[in-house]
């Protein structure tokens, strides 16, 4: 495996090393045209360096991306597979739209990208997860010059990962545990406090039946949110319907990122093991696995 | 409208005008919590009638194990018609230890019969009754969360006017635990 890590590094190296060296080329470029004077001639040769920088950064984005896809695509699957329970993984593929919005408040996006599809058993709980990058379509009207002229922006509102769990209660009304966002599909939430006063500070609670929110939000579950909620910067969210828990993260971040002049080695693997520890940390938490109140069938 | 009482007049008019839409806000504010407090108390019955037939029913199981001991489930016997419609909240207490009481009993047969924790039928209504006993501290935790906001507002001034006025009176606790009172009779 280690020799197949060196394999990937040595691609990916090359390509961030022409990637920079037309970068460098391009600056070189850049800096005849605007400082070489005009009695030696130079600009013809700026304008090469110019469009080779170009040109090499493209190929040295291709090698890259090539390498890093490779890894992902070769090492990582096996790697998940042998360490996950029934693990699939697949970069390139996500949640479908429909499995993200399932959760209740993540709104239907203008533009949605999903990726780093992770799926498998852990403890005996069945979950699926992916990266998901969602943006709304926002217009703005400027004038210039006494035209009035339309600009299309795309704001990022979630940008994070996305989980389904398998859970353990079977839940016949809706459940969403929030914090800093609101219920998105369209349902007559009502809002609960529970008895916790740390707990309704950090969360907000809404929830189609008030029972069930004190039926989902033991004690214990409570404290296991609170501390799920410490160990995860950025905005997080958990809803509950029929036999799913979903839980997204909006921390501007993804698993499983490799980033350029980032070596791939052992220890960015283990970087990837850590993020998986926190799935199995998040089944532990919330006990998933204690699945203690549905039938044997 | 220059007469001096006329003005004062008009001002009491408005003043009292607003304390009664005050009146009815906070006794509608009231009302609407009192019917949480009851809605959450009819989840208390629920939850208790549910465990109640699930216990009934893993007597029922145990027996089968245990024919020359069905005296330990003697008092199970005497509540088959269920729980009765109109218990106090101590009442329903009282009925709710006395349901843990048939559990423990349960335990121990379930300890003395080893064989009883492979039968699948038992081994559902363990988990049944694990899933009825959270739907019950719900039922307790939902019920007490509204009583205590209903509570707060009976003790608050000048909410407490109202209440006081519309007779509404400080509603107890579900507990957990309770602890022994003497002087409820319980006859099923």
């Amino acid at each position: 495996m280690e020799n197949n890590l060196s394999t990937y590094q040595a691609k990916k190296s090359r390509g961030e090393k022409i990637a920079l060296f037309s970068i460098l080329a391009i600056i070189a470029g850049v800096l005849l045209l605007v400082f070489s004077s005009p009695d030696l001639a130079l600009e013809p040769f700026g304008l090469a360096l110019l469009g080779i920088g170009f040109i090499g950064f493209l190929i040295g984005a291709v090698f890259y991306s090539a390498a890093v896809n490779k890894f992902k695509k070769e090492y990582l699957k096996e790697y998940f597979s042998s360490i996950i329970e029934q693990g699939e993984y697949y970069p390139k593929k996500g949640l479908a739209p429909n499995q993200v919005y399932q959760c209740g408040f993540l709104k239907r996006a203008d533009r949605f990208k999903s990726f780093d599809y992770l799926s498998g058993i852990i403890d005996g709980v069945h979950f699926e997860s992916s990266d998901c990058h969602l943006q709304e379509k926002r217009v703005r009207y400027t004038t210039v010059n006494g035209k009035r002229r339309r600009k299309v922006e795309y704001i990022t509102y979630f940008k994070g990962r996305v989980f389904a769990f398998d859970f353990n209660k079977s839940i016949d009304h809706q459940l969403q545990v929030l914090e800093k966002f609101r219920p998105e599909d369209g349902q007559r939430y009502e809002k609960v406090d529970l008895e916790s006063i740390d707990f309704n500070k950090k969360f907000n609670t809404y929830t189609t039946d008030p029972h069930t929110a004190f039926y989902v939000l033991t004690p214990h579950f409570m404290e296991s949110l609170m501390s799920i909620e410490k160990n995860h910067p950025g905005r997080i969210g958990f809803s509950f319907m029929g036999p799913k828990m979903h839980f997204a993260i909006n921390d501007g971040k993804g698993f499983f990122q490799v980033m350029p002049f980032r070596k791939i080695d052992e220890r960015l693997v283990e970087t990837f093991k850590e993020d998986i520890d926190k799935v199995y940390t998040l089944v532990d938490d919330l006990k998933l696995n204690k699945n203690i109140f549905k039938e044997e069938k | 409208m220059d007469n001096p009482v006329i003005i004062v007049l008009i001002v009491l008019g408005v003043l009292l005008f607003f304390v009664l839409i005050w009146f009815i806000s906070t006794m509608n504010m009231l009302r609407r919590k009192e019917v949480k407090v009851n809605e959450a108390e009819s989840g208390i019955d629920v939850a208790l009638t549910k465990r109640f037939d699930t216990l009934s029913k893993m007597v029922d199981t145990v027996k089968g194990y245990t024919k020359h001991e069905a005296k330990t489930f003697e008092n199970v016997v005497k509540w088959r018609k269920g729980m009765p419609d109109d218990l106090t909240m101590e009442q329903k207490q009282e009925f709710m230890q006395k349901l843990n009481a048939v559990q423990a009993d349960i335990n121990v047969a379930v300890e003395q019969y080893p064989d009883l924790k492979a039968e699948k039928v038992f081994t559902n209504l363990q988990r049944s009754i694990a899933d009825v006993e959270e739907h019950l501290q719900a039922s307790r935790r939902l019920y007490n969360a509204n009583v205590s906001a209903l509570n707060a507002k009976i003790v608050s001034f000048p909410t407490s006017i109202v209440a006081g006025k519309i007779g509404m009176a400080k509603k107890i606790f579900f507990e957990a635990e309770l602890s022994k009172r003497a002087d409820v009779k319980m006859d099923f």
